[in-house]
């Protein structure tokens, strides 16, 4: 039970992530356009969504702030506030706010209670300040027209009996109720209770009776018991409020149409006129042709979706589009149907037939390939969600730098495994800061230059050959080259007499402690950052390049691997074992002559490879395995590089180079020692990947061992 | 086998301690009869060559692709320091799952799906340092028949995990 749970957690953070990402695209839309009612509802949606999650998982701090955000998100979609970049702040900032109590919540670590405690204040505040919507009728709060329609409902529930068993908990339903309106009562009944003896502690034998005021209608109420509704006794009874109810507010404020009749402003009768005149949201817009009444209409159904807690399941680790696995079925449907061809020419075969068979064979040849390739495409995730953060990042640099910052996307379609878009992400953060507080000139002088007010950034990702490009473009001022130079210089990266190219001297900026920023800014220039940058890029399996021109921009470009489940191999054969070695590791391969080979006291070999003495290693004598070749001078030698250091392998033959999928060892085994993975090779046996790093270390304790 | 027998006979007071099963996958190796707990046997498979393991005892016998999952074959009979024999038709891998790792043992052949009751299952005999019967849960009786029970999470994880480990290092 326990770990079902964390397993449930896990998706409701995984879920809670995505809720958050979308909130803030939203958000960010949304200064663009205000009254776009789907955008707000998305965003609602998404809170909501959090709300209701993480208060059924006991989150109550998660579910407090949220319920905040909420009110002021429900008033913006109700038009009683209007968007101001003073709300946008306070909601993103607020939204921040969230990500680290939900981090909190993940880790178990204490959140920041000044900070909620300050912006649940700010949240509060600024709730029904700016009623936008209905100006000409002071006399209506929004309080108020909320009141208009209130119900009181009657709420008699006895739950199932595997209430527990379904991990619900019938509190959790009450604060929901509560949620929606004021519990006014809440009677239990132990009328069902068993005998102590009888009690299975695992079943629910309790019923309640509660009563709710609320301004919800039916279906939002009932929406809250849809989970169990089925096995659920379940009444409801509107009870309409007695009329004073309807003119005081949950907290004990008096609406304002009351304080006026107590004053002696308004009679009460006046007030009642002004009251009915007063009309819902929804129609004021329409009548203002704002909005057409099917848009309304979509809307108020959307309100109704969005407040009924989410029935959908929760979230895998990756989604797939459904296009995807369709296509994928369709491909089994043609495996099963070769499958069968064959099969039934197997039945009846004849060697006339052999022409037939040898193209069934090439069918179900190319049915397989093509379905590996899809349900390898299956971990391929659109570059998009990595992108999905740049424009809330730009909006705050542009802030803080004074800068006007026109972001551009493109290419978010661009499909890269899972896994490589998790680590790319700080990388291409940097970068982005990097072209921002850098590249990108102050306005006045943008504007001296002869350039628009406006910098842009453009983030693009692009196929190109096997890897992936993304790329991080910006008209600023260029890279200086002399700037660059003299700092390098400065710090002793490069003496003053080296001669560098143009791609040498922009490769300096990648040395760790290296930045020109003339003073340090809360954005970047401490000079950490870029080496990052690089050495994360690399440790993918990619590369960085940079192309600049003074006075146009910088370029920077980051090529990286599909995917790292698939490599490029050699395979090679000792004896009868066959084995892959990374391609990306060889260097070379030789055949060495005689003379090229030398001992050290007797034992240690080298090869002398155009002037540099490498170690030679025999593989077979590392893994110990019965070699057919013995004399290095007519075996292969692959001149293998990690990390720097060199090593010469020697193998009976090179087979050939082909794509390898890697395959756990650590599965159902363990780490074997000079191994990096398995994989499957052409004959359906399965071969070694070797890790050139483990072998040197065998190298040195096989040393270590004879000395 | 005489001894063996004779002498499991006159300790019979304890039962089987840790199997709870008592339906048993029964296998040969040479003349004798072993079982495995059903719930733990996977499936049973044709023996096809497996991928040797740089490095590693000679009990494990490779590795195998099982439906592109890669999974370690151990020889039972280099295992339990018996004689290699050539391999038959017969001889097949018994994929079982220990502690959520799949394995395959290699065996001369399958023979039976056994019934043994909890009362016919008694203690392992104890030889001394010459024959090590650690990896047995009980002997079981059937019929006229005695089936050695392995206890496949101390045959499996004692000996291919630590065993291999204290080697390397």
């Amino acid at each position: 039970m326990s770990t079902d749970l964390s397993h449930f957690k896990n998706a409701f953070f995984e879920e809670s992530q995505e809720h958050l990402t979308t909130i803030e695209e939203g958000l960010l839309q949304l200064e663009q356009r205000p009254g776009d009612i789907d955008l707000l509802n998305r965003i609602f949606r998404g809170a909501h969504s959090i709300k209701g999650n993480s208060g059924m998982f006991g989150f109550t701090a998660v579910s407090q702030f949220t319920h905040k955000m909420e009110s002021v998100l429900d008033q913006l979609r109700s038009s009683q506030m209007v968007v101001t970049v003073e709300i946008t702040d306070l909601l993103l900032q607020s939204l921040d706010c969230l990500k680290t109590l939900i981090d909190c919540a993940k880790t178990g670590e204490s959140p920041d209670e000044a900070q909620i405690a300050r912006l649940g204040a700010q949240l509060e505040a600024c709730q029904g300040g700016t009623p936008a919507a209905t100006p000409s009728t002071p006399a209506a709060t929004p309080r108020h027209a909320q009141l208009q329609g209130a119900h009181h409902f009657t709420i008699t529930w006895v739950p199932p009996r595997y209430l527990f068993q379904r991990g619900l908990d019938p509190v959790q339903f009450i604060k929901e109720l509560g949620d929606l309106g004021s519990v006014t009562s809440v009677i239990l009944d132990t009328s069902r209770l068993p005998a102590l003896t009888d009690l299975d502690p695992e079943q629910c034998y309790l019923g309640w009776t509660i009563e709710v005021d609320t301004v919800k209608d039916l279906k939002v109420i009932e929406a809250v018991f849809d989970f169990v509704r089925e096995d659920s006794t379940l009444t409801i009874v509107d009870t309409p409020p007695p009329v004073e109810e309807s003119h005081s507010t949950s907290d004990g404020t008096k609406p304002l149409g009351e304080i006026l009749v107590e004053t002696g402003v308004v009679s009460q009768s006046q007030l009642n006129q002004a009251l009915s005149q007063q009309k819902r949201v929804g129609e004021i817009l329409v009548e203002q042709k704002i909005a057409t009444p099917e848009q309304i209409s979509e809307a108020l159904k959307k309100q109704t979706e969005s407040s009924a807690p989410s029935k959908k399941a929760e979230t895998p680790s990756i989604r797939v589009d459904t296009v995807k696995i369709d296509r994928l079925i369709n491909l089994v449907g043609e495996l099963v149907i070769t499958q069968s061809m064959l099969s039934d020419l197997g039945s009846r075969f004849e060697m006339s037939q052999l022409p037939v068979l040898l193209e069934r064979v090439a069918q179900l040849e190319r049915n397989t390939r093509e379905i590996q390739e899809r349900v390898m495409g299956i971990r391929m995730v659109p570059i998009g969600n990595a992108f999905s953060r740049f424009p809330r990042l730009v909006r705050d640099l542009s802030g803080k730098a004074g800068k006007k910052i026109h972001l551009i996307l493109s290419g978010e379609e661009t499909e890269l495994d899972k896994t490589v878009i998790e680590s790319i992400g700080d990388p291409l953060t940097h970068l982005v800061r990097n072209s921002a507080d850098h590249g990108l000139e102050p306005p006045d002088e943008r504007v001296a230059a002869g350039k628009p007010e406006q910098g842009t950034i453009r983030l693009n990702a692009f196929h190109e050959g096997g890897n992936i490009c993304i790329t991080v473009e910006d008209d600023g001022r260029g890279l200086n080259r002399d700037k660059i130079l003299a700092k390098g210089i400065k710090q002793g990266l490069i003496a003053e007499t080296d001669k560098l190219s143009d791609e040498q001297i922009w490769m300096l900026i990648f040395k760790p402690g290296f930045s020109t920023a003339e003073k340090v800014t809360d954005v970047s220039g401490r000079g950490v950052g870029m080496d990052v940058v690089k050495r994360n890029i690399e440790g993918l399996g990619g590369t960085v390049s940079i192309k600049t021109s003074a006075g146009k921009g910088t370029t920077f470009t980051l090529k990286l691997p599909l995917t790292l489940a698939i490599i490029e191999g050699m395979t090679v054969r000792v004896g009868k074992d066959t084995y892959i070695v990374p391609l990306l590791s060889i260097l070379e391969s030789i055949q060495p002559r005689r003379e090229m080979i030398k001992t050290l006291v007797g034992k240690g070999e080298l090869v002398n490879v155009r002037g540099t003495y490498l170690p030679l290693m025999r593989l077979y004598d590392v893994f110990r395995l019965e070699p057919e070749l013995s004399d290095p001078t007519k075996a292969i030698l692959l001149i293998l590089e990690t990390e720097g250091e060199r090593v010469a392998v020697m193998v009976d033959e090179i087979l050939g180079q082909q794509q390898v999928v890697i395959k756990s060892m650590e599965q159902n085994f363990r780490k074997i020692e000079g191994v990096a993975g398995a994989t499957i090779l052409g004959d359906g046996t399965v071969g070694f990947i070797l890790d050139v790093r483990g072998l040197l270390t065998i190298a040195r304790q096989g040393k270590a061992k004879a000395a | 086998m005489a001894s063996q027998e004779s002498t499991s006979k006159e300790s019979n007071q304890q039962i089987g301690t840790t199997t709870d099963g008592s339906q048993f996958l029964t296998f040969q190796l040479g003349e004798e009869l072993y079982g495995v707990d059903i719930l733990r046997v996977q499936e049973i498979k044709g023996y096809t060559a497996v991928t040797r393991i740089p490095n590693t005892p000679s009990h494990i016998k490779g590795v195998l692709n099982l439906r592109g999952t890669i999974v370690p074959i151990v020889e039972l009979r280099t295992k339990f320091g018996m004689p290699t024999i050539e391999y038959t038709m017969f001889t097949v891998i018994v994929v079982v799952v220990v502690k959520e790792k799949i394995m395959g043992l290699v065996v001369d052949a399958v023979s039976d799906v056994l019934d043994i009751d909890k009362k016919d299952i008694q203690p392992a005999p104890q030889f001394g340092a010459q024959v090590d019967v650690s990896f047995l849960n009980g002997i079981g009786k059937a019929g006229d028949k005695l089936v050695a029970l392995l206890d496949m999470d101390r045959l499996l994880t004692d000996g291919d995990l630590q065993e291999t480990e204290k080697i390397a290092a």
